[in-house]
């Protein structure tokens, strides 16, 4: 088919009624080659390439053709001249291909084609012309114009090709003939065989077409079902690389001049979906409109030439004008392709490849002195295992990038191979958990075994005939499944404007499955590795605890609970609750802090650190019920300290407090606590206290004989001098 | 910077967004936060023998770096700056002497680092004594003080970290409660996840650590003595580098099933660990206030001007001049193949992954127990094994719904630490996409005459003269650097940017120094005397070239009518260059706007089809 930028191709059918002939439980010759047809011109129109189709009908049962008068060339239409197929043509295909009843000469209607393709292409530059004739050969052919008719291909630069209901080699199979007629199994023939007509005609194809290219012309004759199976696949979105030329620069004086083609990047869709109305199916009646608000009530709007171009700057947001931008930004010179400098191909991580895209470096065709310079690079690279990094900048309003290239050398040419490399912002320096050495995810000798086994037999590789290791599951040989599946639901949608979408296509899904013999081979050994590694979905628990990590977070409790009824019913409720709480919250903190303490979820520091945070944020507001509420948990606080004979965190906690009061005025939180009598923990409570149980008394009756007085100023200072004698 | 992003023309922009949204459930999630906590007493503002800054002053532009370096690296992060030892205090709540808030902890701005431009230098010092002053020293209040910062914060912390600064190795200068009280108040604060870092400047006769500050800091991970006693420069040194790159949490781009076939299925998340870095995207701001403005984008009917709600909408694409149109959910359907998750087709020898198979930046790989448990156990043998067998694993994957599938290479990785044992590169298996048929373009390659040996060995004298190790941080986008370097001159009022340092520039001097005689030796051997390798093609080709070009220039803008006409007949107008059509626009009077090549071509298809 077309692998030219441009072609022009004229399909020549058979439609005259030998062709609707068929033999019992076969489908005619007529509506295969109806399908080959379909298929192709399908192909053609979501490929989107220049390729220029035809379409010329012999056996119709008139005659259009610009060569037909005084009986010659009767029979013959040319249906379609030459035009980039469009979805007009399909629909033709579809509805108006009948099959005809006449029988016209084939040679007549390949000559039609010939002087169709000379005329239309004449003065235009095409890669390549090509027919494709479908027909049964079953018809009487004067041989007379034969020899002129392949001269005149062969001038011209005309490509033939050939499909037929039946395979090529058929009269060979005796002889033992070569495997001309391709992979799949030949269709069966006609009940009868091949008439005497078509002999003729098969010996006359063999002719012209060896004639036409030597040894390999029977390449180019395919049977039906063979072109159906190839056809279905969409063509493959091709596109030719532009040429890049620059300079490889080493230093400042050593120049190659070379030339880069992008070689490998990822194929989009050319096309992207527009938006159209509902109901009209209009482009034009469907418009995006953009307005800009500020974030006011009012949602005000503006124009956009009231907006300027800003950028966030921490928590600020810097105007910075477009054409500031342009004005500040980093410039440089231009195109580029230097050397920075040569490293061990090794030092380069594959998995740090980044970019979209591998260029090939090539020197520019017809200067052989930038072929050997750049040879020597190559070759000097190549047999040192290193590579060029490289500053690329592919134009002057490009942002340069550094690259490493690799040399290639290959049979038939050498080049560089160019793949972008990360700057120092692209790396994220991201660390993860050990596994090797990991106790707990260490596989023991078994699994491994079994992981072996199951590589082993999950193997793509294959012995060929000769003994070597071949590839199978090629994905650079496996079309774009998007672009196959979006090409089918287009070709049906546009058919079949009503019809739901298609399934994806059997071959398809077939071929992004894995393969077969591979399946059966890895059945046992997946049993095995199935076996012997327990895998478990895990169902997430509802509320999960927080680790020490987050410890400072302080997660808002649920609401209040029930008032008790009676102590078996708190009790009960309590032990239900006690499995949620992770910290102390805010509805009932002393409660919290004392079962954080029972369970041992953290430290009693910790909760102590919890508690305090907990007392400083309701001594925050200053109300009554604030510092009720903070009492029980100061009360709750000594409590536990006294249980787990921990005084210094208390008393340390209760003297800082203490010297606060004044500044944050909590005189009256100060009285309540007094009231209480929560004093320091004394030596008599906890023995590992420093406070004896006189000064803990002394702590609160001191502030208390202090409210007493009227204070005058020297007796203020008197007494925090006494106060730090007693200390 | 216009251009930037045709730069990336075939950037995934959903991968982008993708990432953004996802929001990983991590223990560690949560912001950043750091306070400075810094020694305000006399002995700080002494300048150094020779006019060297005072320690004061060097404090403050290693919190001004910092400060810089967090708001283009990690705006999230919260930064607070603390001072002890005052004769004012200033703290919420003013429950604690002798200590200055300067800032809380909050994201930091252009203002903050303002702030802190006015402590600098000898205006610096003064600003500071007007301000706060030199005072009495309570370590532990301010340690309390510290405290209550992080707590009165909403926000949900990940890591907190304080960092101290100070000359004086004894603060409380003997006063045992003081020390008593900084001692317990410091092990409550490591105690709620907080790291307490010591940057001890330089006092005459030596910082000592053991006198008062080993108790107080939080101890090196390697829990060695060694770590307190880093020489105070390169502590601050590290402080100082400047940093302008975009630093991200870790966090799963998405998590998948990975399903080696018969139900047996592990748990894994995908990472990205390289991604190419973009200038931040720009907003847009009234130009009456710079406040930022919103962006509503609507549809509407241009017959009946009324509003597009979605389901009034279909979605239309042409192909060989016909439209065909689809629903938005069956533009969906189309893509869609099969759940997302990662399928293993098998396997193959490393030596197969071809090297110049490459579409896009790869992506990493690491279990998730906690999704499926036993998946580490799995996915260790597994890495194991192919890393001793030295194959690869080849998979399908889907990476989210409604997405097409695509093959990948699963690359074994084992852990691999530096010098310091600190992990430099984490276990797991590389995700390295593979190109479908599609991808690879035919490149006819150009057959020349290869070198001698000769000329081989010439050049790999020069090749190993310029040898150098390569390290993939070794080099900073120059274009990033600079955006950022314009952004902080603009948002600090600078005269003029910071220069930057252009790394990707060839240090050509120095390569010219290396080679010596060997450029012009190897140019000896390759090319003929008169060669310019520089120039232009060969003198001989011009007149023809230029008369060629010239007689084609005339004949394009001549294309007669009929020749149109045929073209529109056939369909085949978008052979035609632009200036040809806007040339035949011209020719037959038809107005156009816009220089759209399908907008010429519909122009003149709807002229020449009357």
């Amino acid at each position: 088919m077309a692998r030219a930028a441009k072609s022009a191709l004229v399909l020549c059918m058979d439609v005259g009624f030998s062709m609707s002939n068929s033999g019992p439980g076969q489908e005619p010759p007529f509506e295969q080659a109806k399908k080959v047809i379909q298929k192709f011109v399908q192909r053609q129109v979501f490929a989107e390439n220049k390729d220029e189709i035809g379409l010329v009908l012999f056996g119709t049962d008139g005659t259009k053709n610009p060569l037909a008068n005084d009986g010659q060339y009767e029979n013959i239409t040319v249906h379609r001249h030459l035009m980039i197929p469009d979805f007009e043509l399909l629909e033709e295909i579809e509805r108006e291909l009948q099959p005809g009843g006449q029988q016209a000469d084939w040679l007549d209607a390949l000559v039609v084609c010939m002087d169709l393709l000379q005329n239309e292409t004449m003065g235009k530059k095409y890669d390549r012309l090509n027919i494709a004739l479908l027909t049964d050969l079953n018809i009487q052919t004067s041989e007379d114009q034969l020899d002129i008719i392949i001269q005149n291909l062969k001038k011209a630069g005309i490509t033939l090709q050939f499909f037929l209901p039946f395979p090529v080699d058929v009269e060979d199979e005796a002889g033992g003939g070569g495997d001309a007629a391709g992979p799949s199994a030949p269709p069966s023939r006609p009940g009868k065989g091949l008439s005497r007509q078509q002999t003729q005609g098969l010996e006359m194809v063999k002719h012209i077409m060896s004639s036409l290219e030597d040894e390999d012309g029977l390449e180019e004759v395919y049977t039906f079902s063979d072109a159906l199976e190839k056809l279905s696949i969409f063509k493959r979105i091709e596109r030719r690389p532009m040429a890049w030329p620059c300079q490889l620069t080493i230093g400042s004086s050593l120049s190659i001049r070379i030339v880069g083609y992008k070689a490998v990047t990822e194929e989009k869709v050319k096309k992207s979906w527009t938006i159209v109305d509902a109901q009209s199916h209009q482009r034009d009646d469907v418009k995006r409109e953009t307005v800009y608000c500020l974030n006011d009530d009012d949602e005000t709007e503006v124009q956009k030439d009231d907006t300027i171009q800003g950028y966030r700057y921490g928590s600020d947001i810097v105007p910075f004008s477009k054409v500031d931008e342009e004005q500040m930004k980093y410039k440089h010179d231009g195109k580029c392709f230097s050397v920075l400098g040569f490293t061990k191909q090794e030092l380069i991580p594959r998995h740090q490849f980044m970019g979209s895209q591998v260029v090939k470096v090539f020197a520019p065709r017809d200067d052989e002195h930038a072929a050997v310079a750049l040879s020597s690079l190559i070759r000097a690279l190549d047999g040192l295992k290193m590579a060029a990094i490289v500053r690329y900048a592919y134009d002057r309003r490009s942002n340069p990038q550094v690259g490493a290239a690799f040399p290639c050398i290959k049979k038939k040419y050498e080049c560089l191979l160019y793949v972008q490399l990360p700057y120092m912002e692209d790396l994220r320096q991201f660390t993860f958990p050990m596994l090797e050495n990991n106790k707990k995810f260490m596989p023991s000798g078994s699994q491994l075994s079994a992981v072996d086994a199951l590589i082993d037999s999950m193997m793509l590789m294959e012995k060929d005939e000769n003994g070597e290791s071949v590839e199978i599951f090629k994905v650079n040989h496996i079309p774009n499944p998007q672009f196959q599946r979006l090409f089918q639901c287009l070709h049906h949608r546009g058919v079949n404007p009503d019809d739901p979408l298609p399934p994806v296509d059997p071959w398809l899904k077939r071929v992004l499955e894995r393969p077969q013999a591979v399946s059966a081979r890895c059945q046992a050994p997946l049993r095995d590795v199935k076996t012997s590694f327990p895998l478990k979905v895990v169902v997430k628990k509802k509320e999960q605890k927080t680790s020490a990590d987050v410890f400072g977070s302080s997660a808002d409790e649920p609401d209040a609970k029930k008032v008790k009824v009676n102590e078996e019913t708190e009790f009960n409720l309590a032990e239900i609750t006690e499995g949620n709480i992770t910290s102390v919250g805010s509805v009932n903190p002393a409660r919290d802090f004392c079962t954080l303490i029972r369970q041992k979820t953290v430290s009693f520091d910790q909760a102590c650190q919890q508690l305090t945070h907990r007392i400083e944020q309701l001594l925050g507001n200053r109300s009554t019920e604030y510092y009720t509420k903070s009492i029980a948990c100061i009360q709750a606080f000594r409590d536990q300290s006294v249980l787990s004979g921990n005084a210094e965190l208390f008393n340390s906690y209760l003297q800082s407090l203490k010297r606060s009061i004044a500044d944050r005025s909590l005189q009256d939180f100060w009285n309540l606590l007094a009231q209480d009598a929560l004093t320091l923990i004394s030596k008599d409570e906890v023995e590992a206290s420093t406070i004896s149980k006189q000064e803990a008394n002394q702590f609160l009756s001191f502030e208390q004989k202090q409210e007493v007085e009227v204070a005058p100023a020297q007796d203020d200072t008197g007494d925090v001098d006494d106060l730090l004698d007693m200390m | 910077m216009a251009n930037w992003g045709n730069y990336f023309p075939n950037e995934d922009d959903v991968d982008e967004q993708d990432e953004e949204e996802s929001g990983g459930d991590y223990k560690s999630s949560g912001r950043d936060s750091l306070v400075f906590l810094v020694d305000a007493s006399k002995e700080m503002f002494i300048k150094g023998e020779n006019g060297e800054p005072s320690n004061f002053d060097m404090t403050m532009q290693c919190v001004r770096s910092v400060y810089t370096s967090k708001i283009i690296s990690s705006d999230r992060d919260l930064v607070a700056l603390v001072f002890y030892g005052t004769e004012q205090s200033k703290n919420p709540r003013n429950s604690f002497k002798h200590v200055y808030v300067y800032h809380d902890l909050e994201s930091p701005g252009a203002k903050r680092v303002q702030d802190i431009d006015k402590l600098k230098g000898d205006k610096g010092g003064q600003f500071a004594e007007k301000t706060m002053g030199s005072g009495e020293t309570s370590l532990g209040e301010a340690l309390w003080c510290c405290s209550n910062l992080y707590s009165d914060i909403k926000l949900r912390l990940s890591h907190k970290r304080l960092m101290i600064f100070t000359c004086r190795d004894e603060p409380h200068g003997g006063d045992s409660a003081k020390d008593r009280q900084a001692r317990t108040k410091a092990a409550d604060l490591k105690e709620t996840g907080v790291a307490i870092d010591l940057m001890h400047l330089s006092k005459p006769g030596g910082f000592d650590v053991s006198l008062f500050f080993c108790d107080i800091v939080s101890p090196p991970e390697d829990e060695s003595d060694l770590g307190l006693q880093i020489e105070p420069c390169r502590k601050l040194e590290d402080l100082q580098k400047r940093v302008r790159a975009k630093e991200l949490k870790k966090r799963a781009q998405c998590r998948l099933t990975f399903s080696l076939g018969e139900g047996v299925d592990l748990a894994v998340g995908v990472y990205v660990l390289a991604r190419t870095a973009m200038k931040p995207s720009a907003v847009k701001l009234y130009r009456d206030n710079n406040e930022p403005v919103r962006t509503k984008s609507r549809l509407f009917h241009t017959q009946t001007g009324g509003i597009l709600l979605p389901n009034d909408t279909k979605r239309a694409q042409v192909y060989g001049q016909k439209q065909i149109v689809m629903e938005k959910d069956e533009v969906d359907e189309i893509k869609k193949f099969d759940d997302p998750g990662l399928v293993l087709i098998g396997f193959k020898p490393i030596d197969r992954l071809k090297l110049h198979h490459h579409l896009r930046p790869a992506l990493f790989i690491y279990p998730e127990e906690e999704q499926i448990s036993g998946s580490s156990c799995m996915f260790t043998a597994l890495l194991l094994k192919c890393c001793e067998k030295n194959v690869f694993a080849l998979c399908k994957y889907i990476p989210r719904r409604n997405t097409p599938p695509r093959f990948v290479a699963l690359v074994p990785q084992r852990e691999e630490l530096d010098q310091s044992q600190t992990q430099a590169t984490p276990p797991g298996f590389h995700v390295i996409y593979l190109p479908f048929a599609d991808d690879i373009r035919t490149v006819d390659p150009h057959v020349g005459p290869t070198a001698s040996d000769e000329q081989v060995d010439k050049m790999k004298e020069i090749v190993h003269k310029l040898r150098f190790k390569y390290r993939s941080d070794a080099f900073e986008n120059p274009v990033l650097q600079q955006h950022y370097s314009n952004l902080e001159a603009l948002a600090l009022d600078m005269l003029s940017p910071e220069p930057i340092e252009d790394l990707t520039m060839p240090k050509v001097k120095m390569m010219d120094d290396r080679l010596g005689p060997l450029v012009q030796e190897f140019k000896d051997l390759v090319y003929p005397p008169d060669y310019n390798p520089e120039g232009k093609p060969a003198a001989k080709r011009k007149p023809a070239e230029s008369g060629g070009g010239a007689a084609e220039k005339k004949a394009k803008v001549e294309i007669s009518e009929e020749e149109l006409k045929i073209h529109v007949a056939k369909g085949t107008l978008g052979k035609l260059t632009v200036p040809v059509l806007k040339d035949a626009c011209k020719q037959f009077n038809i107005r156009t706007t816009g220089t759209k090549k399908q907008e010429l071509i519909d122009a003149l298809t709807m002229q020449l089809s009357k």
